[in-house]
């Protein structure tokens, strides 16, 4: 039996018999991550239907102006309010999504047949506030803008669809597995920032832990090699946060299949198939964080040191989807190769259905295993290390 | 048999090159107990840490049954049973597992690891705990935990860095009476200590170390001739300089 094999065999039954390590990997990970995104998926489409369908509280500048205006748009489910004295300053503050202000000369501009001015005062720089009212009210002028502008060309005898050019129909392709919500683009950096530092705990434990408990010197004076029990401590931190994600990803089955299909605008079920090709996907990511944190932990003095590098290796993750989010882009080869990035998109082609090319496969696992090879090595190197036995 | 010469280590810290080993030649032979002896600092777990290849010696030569270190580390290694300083047992593990684990890294099968268990449970005492988890273990348990996850692949040689320390009275005993069966059984025995009694008890050739150096070594009625003391503890203190730290 190899060196490797059994060391890699009982850091998992150390691990396994670790209660709290168990219970946060297999539990409450797995229980987190899907009630996380239900939570926010929930919430948010609750949120943006209220605004689409409830009652839009709109303060008007001016009502006196445009009574007609106004009884349309009370018609239209619209509550009209007594403007603020600050108008600008209350968009501003948050205290309305939207204000309409009607200029004096409406009527005379009206009666006039020349375009009466209406403003809508509104905050663009909140786009996922007050996007769904601003966008309504917008809906509702250029309605009622439509309907009059028909009425007066019938009135002189032309038939509306004179003013009318174009005649644009919609279509969307989307399908239900791709009308992707916000909640859900968080679960390619949740997927990913699990597999990278989930195996923290038995990493620091296998290794840091090991010397501050003085096992780590009787261990190196067996005749297994250095590589080997690196590579042993490595492999059950892989194995045991890959379970992890297992559980994770068979929790947020279980959840989204239990949730009505109703109650969400947007399908979120995963196939046991995709469950499989996210797993492979992982897989690398897995093995980077694994190795990256047994090498971390191992030159670490301590366990606190150890944790000390938590932040820098939670924020790693996090980049590719902090670059998608302020600028998404159609995938490119090679940004597949690109760890998080390659990883975070190929997540949400394989969330959304789409196919994936064998070669974009072979890019990705390629790149992926590479710079898990380059770390593993470097952390053999670092295991030879004089000082790393020493403990007192 | 293990064969030390003109061994060397510095350590470069902050405040400048420590010589922790400067110069220690010995040989501890085959049924015999040798006794490295010197009060605390005087380098003698960073001999015995070269000797199980855990650090590489800047200068000087070890053999183990004829086996250098540097090139065949593992053949060593495996030639050698180690109890070092460092002697912590994996507490979710039990005794039992402990001991098995460290077997299976010297590549021995469960038939072997069972059988040799066996014996070192009745040759340590260890007949209550073997199957506890070691958690919670006294010092003493610990210790002989440690001793048989050591001797599990049955050593020729086997080196153990202060095997008494916070050991009590019966412990001791019986870790006397164990250390004597493996001279009978003909290995080559050798321990560190900086506890004059106890060197003296046990052994059949004392090295007395102090600031890196050996600076007498032979059988005690040897080093009572060699430095004209009738008594072994002033002789001790006589070729030490000083009597810093030889009492425990």
């Amino acid at each position: 039996m190899s060196a490797w094999w059994t060391v890699m065999r009982k850091e998992l039954l150390d691990a396994f018999r670790d209660r709290r390590m168990v219970l946060i990997a297999l539990v409450v990970m797995p229980l987190a991550v899907p009630l996380i995104i239900a939570g926010m998926g929930s919430i948010g489409s609750k949120r943006q239907a209220e605004k689409r369908e409830g009652t839009l509280e709109l303060p008007v500048i001016g009502a006196e102006h445009a009574p007609n205006l106004l009884a349309w748009l009370r018609t239209n489910d619209v509550a009209v309010l007594d403007p603020p004295a600050d108008p600008d300053g209350a968009v501003r503050r948050q205290e309305y999504e939207v204000i309409l202000r009607i200029d004096a000369d409406y009527g005379a501009d009206w009666r006039a047949g020349r375009p009466a001015g209406v403003e809508v005062i509104f905050d663009s720089s909140r786009p996922l506030q007050s996007g769904t009212t601003i966008a309504r009210l917008r809906g509702l002028l250029a309605t009622y803008d439509r309907q009059v502008g028909t009425l007066r060309l019938i009135a002189r005898g032309v038939h509306p669809s004179v003013a009318q050019p174009l005649q644009v129909g919609q279509r969307d392709v989307a399908t239900p597995e791709s009308r992707f919500d916000l909640a859900q683009q968080m679960l390619p950096y949740l997927l990913l920032l699990l597999a990278f530092i989930g195996g923290m705990q038995l990493a620091i434990d296998a290794t840091a832990g090991e010397r501050e408990r003085q096992s780590l010197e009787p261990l190196l004076a067996t005749p297994a090699s250095r590589e080997a029990i690196i590579s042993g401590k490595i492999l059950a931190t892989a194995a045991f946060t890959l379970l992890s994600l297992l559980v994770t990803l068979v929790m947020y089955r279980i959840t989204f299949a239990l949730v009505p299909a109703g109650r969400m605008d947007v399908t979120m079920t995963v196939s046991t198939d995709s469950i499989a090709r996210l797993l492979v996907v992982i897989l690398p990511v897995v093995l980077l964080g694994a190795t990256v944190l047994t090498a971390l932990a191992a030159y670490a003095r301590s366990h606190r040191e150890a944790q000390g590098y938590l932040p820098l290796l939670m924020f790693l993750p996090m980049l590719p989807t902090m670059y998608l989010m302020v600028s998404p882009v159609k995938t490119q080869l090679w940004m597949l190769a690109v760890p998080f990035l390659g990883q975070n998109q190929l997540i949400l082609r394989v969330l959304r259905g789409e196919p994936v090319a064998a070669a974009e496969w072979a890019v990705n696992l390629g790149a992926g295993l590479l710079l898990a090879g380059c770390a593993w090595w470097l952390a053999t190197r670092l295991y030879h290390r004089e000082h790393l036995a020493a403990s007192s | 048999m293990i064969e030390v010469d003109a061994l060397r280590k510095s350590f470069v810290s902050r405040g400048g090159t420590i010589r922790a080993v400067d110069g220690v030649s010995f040989r501890a032979r085959d049924g015999e107990i040798t006794g490295l002896l010197g009060p605390n600092g005087a380098g003698k777990t960073t001999t015995l840490r070269m000797l199980y290849t855990l650090m590489r010696p800047d200068e000087g030569r070890v053999l183990v049954d004829g086996l250098d270190p540097g090139a065949q580390p593992s053949d060593v290694r495996r030639r050698l049973g180690v109890l070092p300083d460092a002697r912590g047992v994996y507490k979710r593990l039990t005794a039992r597992e402990n001991i098995a684990y460290f077997g299976r890294l010297h590549g021995m099968d469960d038939a072997a690891i069972t059988a040799r268990v066996e014996r070192l449970v009745a040759a340590l005492g260890m007949q209550d705990f073997i199957d506890r988890r070691t958690e919670g273990f006294s010092q003493g348990q610990r210790t002989k935990t440690a001793i048989a996850r050591a001797l599990v692949h049955d050593p020729r040689n086997v080196v153990l860095d202060e095997p008494t320390n916070g050991l009590d009275v019966m412990t001791t005993r019986s870790l006397r009476q164990f250390l004597h069966g493996l001279k009978a059984e003909g290995r080559c025995v050798l321990f560190s200590s900086h506890i004059m009694q106890e060197v003296a008890a046990l052994c059949d050739r004392i090295v007395v170390i102090a600031r890196g150096r050996v600076v007498a070594q032979g059988t005690p009625d040897q080093l009572r001739a060699q430095t004209g003391q009738q008594n072994l503890e002033d002789a001790f203190v006589q070729v030490i300089g000083s009597e810093e730290g030889l009492f425990a």
